[in-house]
């Protein structure tokens, strides 16, 4: 329910993603939408490591669909960068304007140094350039982290709710919003 | 387990990408039937959002200046700016019809619904009434201003462009002021949209302006097909090849319809030797199929 709910949020992060540039006044870079969702679920406890992997996978593998780009390269960037917010939720906790702000910042410059690097093995010919814009992607994709982020969560949130009141609610992962037993 | 298994999934759909890059499974192809529509509809509410924006900013300027006039000024900036847009519209279609008639080819008009969705592949997709038609992938690309690029996938009614910014785009093209024949590429690392000309030998300089073309080699392109023109030559004394930088002719960030070139030019008239036209002729880049 959560991950069908989450990869619908995706999906339309991703359609919206791949037609923003025409609202630009200067169409340069984007901000990467489907990272944020895949950041989200890395960060959040309420999800397991295995089905953020499994959403990770799929929103990579529909940016690869919707982008042109040689199939799996974003779903294996995704997953690395799951891992890698699943590592980094161990040690600090992600929360507020500023530290969203900067972790998305961060994850957006590592995924676009792994895209790369993935992309130089997938199709040589295309090289290791395209870093320059990394940069102002990851700027863009930092400033809509926290509105991102704090949609999820707040989706995260709602399901919770809807799930305890049917009944639903599964004992070692939620008690309410924001409280997790282990 | 679970994770090692998806990543070695995803190595398998990179592999199996890279061995057959223009192919899609069915069920690729079922994901961006889903995909291509919402994708074409948002595009359309963002040009309109982008058109209504343009409009308010013109208003506001406008009522800053007289208070009298405003109302008068803003109707008539308001019908100036939508016969301004449809004259553009228009502007574009007859060009767009003017290349179809000019090019004795089969070709099919798309509308591009969305590009440069992930910054490190420059890829436009287009949505296209194909009818009859087979769109594969390797067809050229065209609009009126020069070459786009060509056909890297097709699913349904939707391909994806691989425009000739894309560094995995090579094309062979040909100075005809120097005559100096090289590979085009797309020139990664780079904001804008640029390329630049590999194998070019070191015989006449090429200069800041050269107009660069199609040579018509490979067979994917017909030859003198407009690309671009030379904006930066680097002074470099050493090597067999000169270092060119060209900038397309075509304005990528305002893709909004282009020519795909679905068939061959019908064979020429045996007869027809004798009246064959120069290559100078109008119809830029056309010379080929006439």
């Amino acid at each position: 329910m959560r991950s069908l709910f989450t990869l619908i949020v995706a999906y339309l992060l991703l359609i919206l993603q791949s037609t923003v540039l025409e609202l630009a006044p200067v169409r340069m870079a984007a901000p990467s939408l489907g990272l944020l969702v895949v950041l989200h679920v890395g960060l959040s406890p309420k999800w397991s490591v295995s089905s953020s992997a499994v959403v990770a996978f799929v929103t990579g593998y529909l940016l690869d669909l919707v982008s042109g780009a040689p199939q799996g390269v974003h779903a294996f960037v995704f997953v690395l960068m799951v891992l890698f917010a699943r590592v980094l939720s161990v040690r600090v906790a992600v929360a507020g304007i500023v530290l969203s702000a900067a972790t998305s910042f961060v994850a957006s410059l590592l995924a676009a140094l792994l895209i790369v690097l993935v992309r130089a093995q997938v199709a040589p010919e295309g090289g290791y350039g395209g870093l320059r814009q990394a940069p102002l992607e990851a700027l863009l994709t930092g400033a809509c982290g926290p509105i991102v982020l704090g949609l999820l969560r707040r989706l995260d949130g709602r399901i919770d709710t809807t799930r305890s009141r049917v009944g639903l609610a599964r004992g070692p992962h939620t008690l309410g919003d924001g409280l997790h037993l282990r | 387990m679970v994770v090692a298994g998806i990543l070695l999934l995803a190595i398998i759909v990179m592999r199996m990408s890279a061995r057959a890059p223009g192919e899609m499974s069915t069920l690729d192809r079922g994901i961006l039937r889903i995909v291509s529509p919402a994708q074409s509809a948002m595009s359309s509410v963002a040009r309109a959002i982008a058109g209504v924006a343009g409009r308010y900013v013109e208003l506001v300027h406008v009522r800053a200046e007289n208070e009298t006039l405003q109302r008068e000024n803003s109707r008539l900036r308001t019908e100036l700016l939508e016969t301004r847009r449809r004259a553009e519209e228009s502007s574009r279609y007859q060009r767009l019809l003017g290349l179809k008639d000019l090019t004795p080819a089969e070709t099919l008009a798309a509308r591009v619904i969305s590009i440069d969705a992930s910054p490190y592949f420059r890829v436009a997709r287009v949505d296209l009434d194909r009818g009859d038609a087979t769109v594969r992938r390797g067809m050229p690309v065209l609009t009126p201003e020069g070459v786009v690029g060509r056909i890297n996938r097709v699913a349904g009614s939707t391909s994806d462009i691989m425009l000739l910014v894309d560094p995995r785009s090579a094309i062979d093209v040909v100075i005809p002021r120097t005559g100096g024949r090289g590979i085009l590429r797309g020139k990664s690392g780079e904001n804008g949209y640029r390329c630049s000309i590999e194998y070019l030998v070191r015989g006449e300089q090429a200069r800041e302006g050269d107009k660069v073309v199609t040579s018509g080699l490979g067979g994917a392109f017909p030859r003198d097909l407009a690309v671009g023109k030379v904006s930066k030559v680097a002074p470099a004394n050493v090597g067999l090849y000169q270092e060119v930088e060209v900038t397309p002719d075509v304005d990528f960030a305002r893709l909004s319809e282009v020519l795909v070139v679905v068939a061959a030019p019908p064979a020429p008239d045996p007869e027809a030797g004798t009246r064959r036209t120069s290559p100078s002729t109008p119809g830029r880049g056309l010379s080929v199929y006439r």
